[in-house]
């Protein structure tokens, strides 16, 4: 797999989020404005290139009682330290999004790519698989929350947009956009596009119709 | 050493643990002097907001903005015993450290516990603006707990002791698009001319549940509903009625208007 | 008593994990179709947070926050920023510990719940439930009643899910949304439903 493959895979062909259904929960509540998903695909991100480069370096030294362990460790560290930069450098932010950054720790998505693709591979392939997902991630993020705002509120990261009739412009928000459920329609949406889009993505149904005896047929 | 001797093991445990938590606390330390100042100007902007010293929308700059911090007066005041206290630092005193601290916060008993504080702080750091020496509006802190956690804000009083001047929360959890409206600005802005206590003192302030109309007996004394958020309106309600009932800043409100302000 | 029971219920039905904060969900979404194997995993989730909240919540205000070591004489010290990395730490430690116990005294449970049980330690609904606790500063009690809602809530959650995917198995549904596609917009409609209990109060 070339270099340049590794890295834009996750990003339509074999996405974290619409293809495995990885990552996408804790960060859905948080969509509702495209600052919060910007600085939460950042962050995630960072966690993944930060964690799977370092796991990457230590692959070959980790036993197998002890690797889960060591993993999450190195997880969690690398979500405390990008929470204390986030702290000082973005703390209006910060205070709304604190919770859902620490939940970075359990999103499967880290944890999947360190356990399939850190622990095999070289710096330089883990690098850039992790960057690759984290973009697959954060353009679903991205879509889902411009979707949500511009629609749902008439603003892209706080800046006035759409004129909101009760404002007295034309645009009556779409409030359902605001609650949080909005996202996972948003979400079933673009997983539908993208399979129309290439249907070998497509899961199989358990279950098919048995077809009519030709004597019932009208 | 070979992979899966327990020795291995626990020496990249070990290693991993302190590489760890040195990096953890390295940032921790770098950052934080930073994020002392960030929470610093937090603060001021949101107390400068309520003062009436700042225009309207305007913004003033990080550096003005400390040095208008510093040139109100910013006292301790303890709750219980309606006085001011002289020996805290106001600047650096954390009302909300100081909640759950055993000697500087104290236990909220249920039934005076109207919006389920829990404990609370026996200090508060208000803000006071002088025009020619004398209190032109008094600045509170106040908290209480929203659906779904503490809503923290300033309530700003004209010299009277009851009218309201500003409001603002500058903390909140609440449901976006439903509780959250408690940050809309036109909102807010109606809270300014409203009393909490009315001309027999009793505490009549209240968040409407329908729209308050101008020349009724409740248009002094409430603002309107917030549509659909009747749990957020009834959570603020009930912050206001416990801050300014005698639990909270009332005794301190008489003791004020008795004996008038004067500075340390 | 009663402050007990409101915090419960709110746990349950109006903060719900998995519905209001959509926490736990991709494992779920990628793993169970079944309302039986979906109920051993609601147990697991309900045992480890009943007991993980409130040990979290001691660790917090008795070691790690601003001051907490007053006990010892070392009030000064904050260790809040460590909160993270000692909450996943102690949920991965009880959870291993959960395994041994029930391997040694129920194996029936422990046969069932198979490979859930480690699963739990990465999801996000146990880690999530510690963090909101720290967030609203609840005390001990109040931990107790919100670990135990928190649990109880994401596993009625996920259980009604389970059940109407199994329905589902026999709808025919558009092949793009096969699959993750319908169960998305039906956790979506559910969600909704929920929020209408929302303005409930007890």
């Amino acid at each position: 797999m070339t270099s340049k493959e590794t890295f834009l895979k996750p990003l339509l062909r074999e996405n974290p989020v619409t293809l495995h259904v990885l990552g996408i929960c804790s960060a859905l509540a948080i969509t509702n404005s495209l600052t919060s998903s910007l600085i939460m695909s950042a962050s995630l991100t960072s966690v993944l290139v930060m964690t799977n480069v370092t796991i990457s370096l230590i692959r070959k030294h980790l036993p197998s009682s002890v690797r889960l362990i060591v993993q999450i460790t190195i997880i969690a560290s690398a979500v405390a330290i990008i929470d204390q930069f986030l702290t000082a450098y973005l703390p209006d932010a910060a205070k709304t999004l604190r919770v859902y950054i620490a939940l970075i720790v359990t999103n499967c998505i880290v944890l999947g790519r360190a356990e399939a693709c850190a622990m095999k591979h070289g710096v330089g392939t883990s690098f850039l698989d992790a960057l690759g997902n984290g973009l697959g991630f954060s353009i679903i993020l991205i879509i889902v929350s411009v979707i949500r705002e511009l629609f749902g509120n008439g603003s892209l990261m706080g800046h006035r947009i759409l004129e909101l009739a009760h404002e007295g412009g034309w645009y009556e928000p779409n409030a359902m956009l605001l609650l949080p459920p909005s996202a996972f329609f948003i979400i079933g949406f673009i997983v539908w596009v993208i399979r129309s889009w290439k249907p070998e993505q497509n899961e199989e149904a358990e279950f098919k119709p048995a077809p009519l005896p030709d004597s019932e047929k009208r | 050493m070979n992979n899966d001797s327990p020795l291995k093991a626990f020496f990249v445990v070990l290693v991993t643990a302190m590489v760890c938590s040195s990096l953890v606390s390295a940032t921790v330390v770098m950052l934080r002097p930073i994020q002392l100042n960030n929470q610093m100007l937090d603060r001021s902007r949101n107390v400068m907001k309520l003062t009436g010293l700042v225009e309207e929308g305007v913004t003033p700059g990080d550096e003005e903005m400390l040095d208008l911090f510093r040139d109100m007066d910013m006292r301790i005041v303890d709750i219980d015993q309606a006085e001011f206290n002289n020996e805290l630092d106001p600047l650096s005193f954390d009302q909300r450290r100081a909640a759950s601290n055993p000697d500087l916060g104290v236990d909220v008993p249920s039934d005076q516990d109207l919006s389920s504080l829990g404990r609370r702080s026996r200090f508060a750091t208000v803000y006071i603006v002088l025009r020619e020496g004398k209190l032109e509006r008094l600045i509170l802190p106040v908290r209480g707990a929203g659906m779904w956690s503490m809503i923290y804000g300033y309530i700003a009083l004209e010299s009277d002791l009851n009218t309201i001047a500003a409001v603002t929360f500058y903390e909140q959890n609440e449901t976006p698009g439903i509780g959250d409206q408690i940050m809309r600005p036109e909102w807010l802005a109606q809270w300014q001319g409203r009393r909490i206590y009315d001309e027999v003192g009793d505490l009549r302030f209240a968040v409407s549940h329908a729209k308050v109309e101008p020349g009724t007996s409740t248009w002094l004394y409430e603002v309107d509903a917030l549509t659909g958020a009747t749990v957020t309106a009834d959570a603020v309600t009930s912050m206001i009625r416990y801050w300014f009932g005698s639990h909270g800043y009332r005794p301190f409100l008489d003791f004020l208007r008795e004996h008038g302000y004067g500075r340390p | 008593m009663s402050h007990f029971i409101d915090m419960f219920f709110r746990a349950v039905f109006l903060e719900n994990l998995a519905l209001a904060y959509f926490l736990g969900m991709c494992t779920f979404l990628a793993v169970s179709k079944k309302v039986k194997t979906t109920i051993g995993l609601g147990i697991a989730v309900i045992v480890v947070e009943a007991i993980s909240v409130p040990v979290n919540n001691v660790l917090y205000n008795f070691v790690l926050r601003d001051g907490a070591l007053a006990w010892a004489g070392l009030g000064y010290l904050d260790f809040s920023y460590l909160g993270l990395l000692t909450q996943i730490a102690v949920i991965a430690a009880m959870i291993q510990v959960l395994e041994m116990v029930l391997n040694r005294f129920f194996p029936v449970l422990y046969n069932t719940l198979g490979i859930f049980l480690p699963l739990l330690t990465v999801n996000c609904a146990i880690l999530g439930a510690s963090l909101f606790m720290v967030q609203r500063d609840l005390g001990f009690v109040d931990s107790v009643a919100y670990g135990l809602g928190a649990g109880v809530g994401w596993a009625m959650a996920i259980v009604l899910l389970a059940g109407l995917r199994e329905k589902m198995k026999y709808s025919d549904i558009p092949a793009g949304l096969e699959g993750i596609g319908i169960a998305f917009f039906t956790t979506g409609l559910i969600s909704l439903a929920f929020m209408g209990i929302a303005g409930l109060s007890f």
